[in-house]
């Protein structure tokens, strides 16, 4: 009887096309909640299942749009190495007080990012300063974070598994420790690297799991490099030809002959960090209590239950240099429909609110990058825009985060 | 579950449900099915969150002796620190009260405390550090006695540390039974949604056994509870992702039955004790209304906004509720003004507020006799959403009512004290546990010498 049950079951599963059923946006939507008739369209928990990926092909083999891995210099993947970065990014364990893995906050089905809020949180609630980036495609980031302050992704990770307002871990040593100490870990460990965990192999670890994260062959890429003449209607053929042209978004966010990853790996000012830390605190701001109902609330009540927002000067934090002050690394493009809020301070909640701030020529500073200057695009010219940013949508992204929900969570058991 | 332990929970719930009838609960929020306290109450269990920079920063069970003829009266006689910043939150006592459970939002654990071996020095009996392994749900949120079992809701989930999350129900030794979710537009789990919201969010949970009805309420994920408040309210995203539902179960079966919408943030539920009385109240944090749950001449359950609560534009922020056992008063503390308001609910359609006193410059919880003659209030709400600076008072204050007017018997400064941030509050006493209070087992033997 039970082992037919269990047949039934394995059956169902092998049959099941759980693809169609991968959402990529949060399970508890919130589409429309600023008017009075919004409906829920929550999904269930326990119904957040997926299917494991073949992630090590995912790495190895090319997707169109794309350049090769190989040409980026990474240690070549290996599938060992690849299932523990994945095991150890959904592990909550894997923090201060074993609440925080890498995946609270690159949340596989929010674009690998916190869709629900500007700037993630932390470690016992601590707030970062920043927005969270996509992990899908880093690895083609020749520079990591917005003030592009790391070079290496195995390096990377120590920032967030040590930071007092991210994982909160007390050493490199404690990390290393807990995962020897842990027998499943430390077979894995010695399986694939012929030696236990250490600082390097963890981090070579991950950085393998998010260097499998690649996704492209969007509808744009099947049009632009594959020769696919319907794959982009009208109106994001439109949308290209304003983003290579009068919009000039290309100049910073590149596109090249054989692929292309919408950033030249440089920073620039584009305004949004200056209005951050200069503008004038509002005397009241706008707060939504429910579906249709905002009110104005006096800045002070806000204030009193509030800190003092941390300052951001961008890529002068690193260098000292008053000329690099409020510079941000371009981010690439690709898949950027699933990513919101935008900029690295989260400020745009949609790409409709970047076009405007672009259209009207970013913030006006003595820094500004001159690239950035007001556009003027009709109201076509920005819906079209805004049509073409929608289909860079990778077209294996839904097996990545479908493969993300296969993935154990790691939590404290006895 | 299986056909037998279902049965198995229904014949459990039904002896108890006697049990219950015939005793009453010492103050007039907590479960139907648990010991009741006879008389004065002699201490008062504080569950405090450790606040950094301040004394030992961890989470402590603070125990303050709150019986007049104690020589320790208004004093702090007992402390327990657990160890960590859990984020200390709410607490119950097991059906036979034998033991006080309580929760940590952040870190998940379940402390349970011995509070019956000696009432003025309660022990750390077991730490569950299990739950979101067990469960998946994040944020042990009530602790709700029901018979052989506690009914723990949560507030999140360990997938997107969002609102969706369940009900987790234990047996009384601390064993893992069964998770409950809360119904979603993907999986109503043959609930009826009622009108346009089914979140899958929760808060608090409370049943009315003699209408074999359970309730819960709905507030929002780790990342929002965990947040500073400041930054949440300038956050439009983050303000999206708050509860706006209640959910109606069948007790017996836990099953959900019917969703309400009920906007902005239901929190705690506290039903009518009169076996007449077929409702429950709540209060929206966010839009500061009160709402009813009442079943209707149909036998039909409804729910229906009744009440505003002070200026809903200015956010007042009801918290904490407390029904008197009569039926005829409920506080409500609003946590942005510091205050308490007394509601006269006679008519339970229409709330009317008599009286309102300022209690500090925050205010949260209330716990009353079952009398009515005493409440206490303390200062905490959440460890990121307390007051800054100055304004972040923390104390826990003790009140008689004298049915016109609260008055100030005695204050405990948490911060003074080094002690942290005040929240919930449970009462103790010796009588519940055939124990004599000491000092009037002294002067016993005093006067027979
Ligand atoms: C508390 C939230 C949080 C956690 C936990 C977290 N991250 Fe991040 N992550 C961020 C934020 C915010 C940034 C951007 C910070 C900046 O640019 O200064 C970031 C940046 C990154 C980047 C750089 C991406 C780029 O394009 O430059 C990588 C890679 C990354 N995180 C990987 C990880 C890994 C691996 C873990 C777990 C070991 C992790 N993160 C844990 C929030 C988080
Ligand atoms: C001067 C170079 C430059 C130009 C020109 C430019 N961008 Fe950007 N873009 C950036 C930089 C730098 C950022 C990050 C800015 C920040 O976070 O403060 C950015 C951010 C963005 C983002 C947010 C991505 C994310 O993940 O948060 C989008 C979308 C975007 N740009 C679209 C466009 C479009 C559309 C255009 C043309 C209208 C354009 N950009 C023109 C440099 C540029």
């Amino acid at each position: 009887m039970l082992i037919l049950a269990l047949l039934l079951m394995s059956v169902t599963v092998a049959l099941a096309e759980p693809m169609s059923d991968i959402r990529l946006a949060p399970g508890d939507s919130r589409q429309g909640y600023e008017r009075a008739d919004y409906v829920t369209d929550s999904l269930s928990i326990p119904a957040r299942q997926g299917i494991s990926a073949n992630l090590l092909a995912n790495a190895q083999s090319s997707h169109l749009g794309l350049p090769t891995l190989s040409s980026y210099e990474q240690e070549p993947p290996d599938a060992a190495v690849i299932e523990i970065g994945r095991k150890l990014f959904f592990d909550r364990r894997l923090s201060g007080n074993k609440t925080m893995s890498c995946a609270m906050c690159h949340i596989p089905e929010q674009g690998f990012t916190s869709n629900e809020l500007k700037r993630p949180i932390g470690f016992e609630g601590r707030g970062l300063k920043r927005n969270a980036p996509t992990l899908l495609n880093v690895v083609f980031n020749r520079r990591l974070f917005w003030d592009a302050r790391e070079s290496t992704l195995a390096q990377q990770v120590w920032s967030p598994l040590l930071a007092v307002n991210e994982m909160n871990n007390p050493s490199v040593g404690s990390v290393v420790d807990q995962l020897r100490k842990d027998t499943q870990y430390d077979k894995m460990f010695e399986q694939a690297f012929g030696e236990s965990a250490n600082m390097l192999n963890i981090g070579q670890a991950l950085a393998q799991y998010q260097q499998s994260l690649l996704a492209a062959d969007s509808r744009f890429d099947r049009w632009h490099f594959g020769g696919n003449r319907t794959s982009l209607n009208q109106l994001e053929q439109k949308g290209f030809e304003v983003f290579t042209g009068k919009g000039s978004c290309s100049s910073c966010h590149h596109i090249s002959d054989q692929h292309a990853l919408f950033t030249d790996h440089q920073l620039h000012n584009t305004g949004v960090g200056v209005e951050d830390s200069m503008r004038q605190t509002p005397d009241t701001i706008e707060v939504q209590l429910a579906p249709g109902v905002l009110v104005e609330v006096d800045q002070k009540l806000v204030s009193v239950v509030g800190e003092v927002k941390e300052n951001d000067l961008g890529r002068y934090e690193i260098t000292l240099n008053p000329k690099d002050r409020w510079k941000y690394r371009t981010p690439g493009l690709r898949n950027v429909a699933l990513t919101a809020p935008y900029m690295h301070n989260g400020e745009f909640l949609s790409l409709d609110e970047v076009i405007q701030f672009y259209n009207k020529g970013g913030v006006s500073n003595k820094m500004l990058s001159p690239l950035i200057r007001p556009l003027d695009l009709t109201i076509e010219e920005q819906t079209a825009l805004r049509a073409f940013l929608g289909s860079l949508t990778g077209s294996n992204v839904k097996d990545l985060v479908s493969d993300a929900f296969a993935a154990p969570v790691g939590d404290v058991s006895q | 579950m299986s056909k037998l332990s279902s049965l198995l929970i229904k014949f459990v719930a039904l002896s108890l449900i006697m049990v219950g009838a015939a005793a009453h609960a010492d103050e007039t929020c907590m479960s139907p099915y648990m010991a009741k306290i006879v008389g004065q109450e002699d201490f008062v269990y504080v569950w405090t969150l450790g606040e950094e920079g301040l004394g030992d920063e961890q989470d402590k069970l603070v125990t303050i002796d709150v019986n007049p003829i104690s020589p320790n009266y208004g004093e702090v006689v007992n402390t327990l620190s657990v160890g960590g910043r859990n984020e200390a939150h709410h607490s119950g006592f097991s059906d036979d009260r034998r033991f006080l459970w309580a929760g940590g939002l952040d870190t998940n654990k379940i402390f349970i405390f011995d509070v019956h071996s000696d009432p003025a020095k309660p022990t750390l009996h077991k730490v569950i550090d299990d739950f979101v392994a067990k469960s998946g749900v994040v944020g042990p949120h009530t602790f709700y006695a029901l018979a052989g079992r506690m009914m723990i809701t949560g507030l999140s989930n360990n997938k997107d540390h969002g609102g969706r999350t369940a009900m987790v129900e234990y047996s009384n030794q601390g064993n893992y039974i069964v998770t409950h979710w809360h119904p979603t537009d993907e999986d109503l789990r043959g609930a009826e949604k009622s009108g346009k919201y089914a979140d899958g969010y929760g808060y608090d949970v409370r049943a009315l056994p003699r209408r074999n009805a359970m309730f819960t309420s709905s507030f929002t994920g780790w990342t929002n509870y965990m947040m500073d408040f400041g930054t949440m309210l300038a956050d439009p995203e983050a303000m999206k992702r708050f509860g706006n539902t209640a959910v109606l179960w069948d007790l017996h079966t836990r099953k959900p039955k019917k969703v309400f919408d009920m906007p902005g943030a239901p929190l705690e539920i506290r039903c009518a004790w009169d076996p007449n009385h077929n409702y429950c109240f709540t209060t929206t944090a966010l839009t500061s209304q009160i709402w009813l749950m009442y079943e209707d001449a149909d036998g039909e359950w409804q729910a229906e906004a009744v009440a505003d609560i002070g200026d809903p534009s200015k956010i007042p922020l009801p918290v904490d509720i407390s029904i008197t056992s009569d039926d005829k008063g409920l506080w409500v503390q609003t946590f942005m003004d510091g205050k308490t308001r007394y509601f006269d609910i006679s008519d339970p359609f229409k709330p009317k507020q008599v009286y309102e006193k300022e209690i500090g410059a925050q205010v949260n919880m209330i716990s009353q006799s079952w009398d009515g003659k005493r409440a206490y209030f303390t200062s905490s709400l959440l460890a990121n959403w307390d007051k800054k600076a100055e304004q972040d008072e923390q104390f826990f204050k003790a009140y008689t009512w004298d049915g016109d007017k609260l008055n100030l018997e005695f204050t405990v400064d948490f911060k003074a004290k080094k002690l942290g941030s005040a929240h919930q509050m449970r009462f103790g006493a010796y009588g519940l546990y055939g124990l004599k209070r000491p000092y009037e087992a002294k002067n016993l033997v005093a006067s027979g010498e």
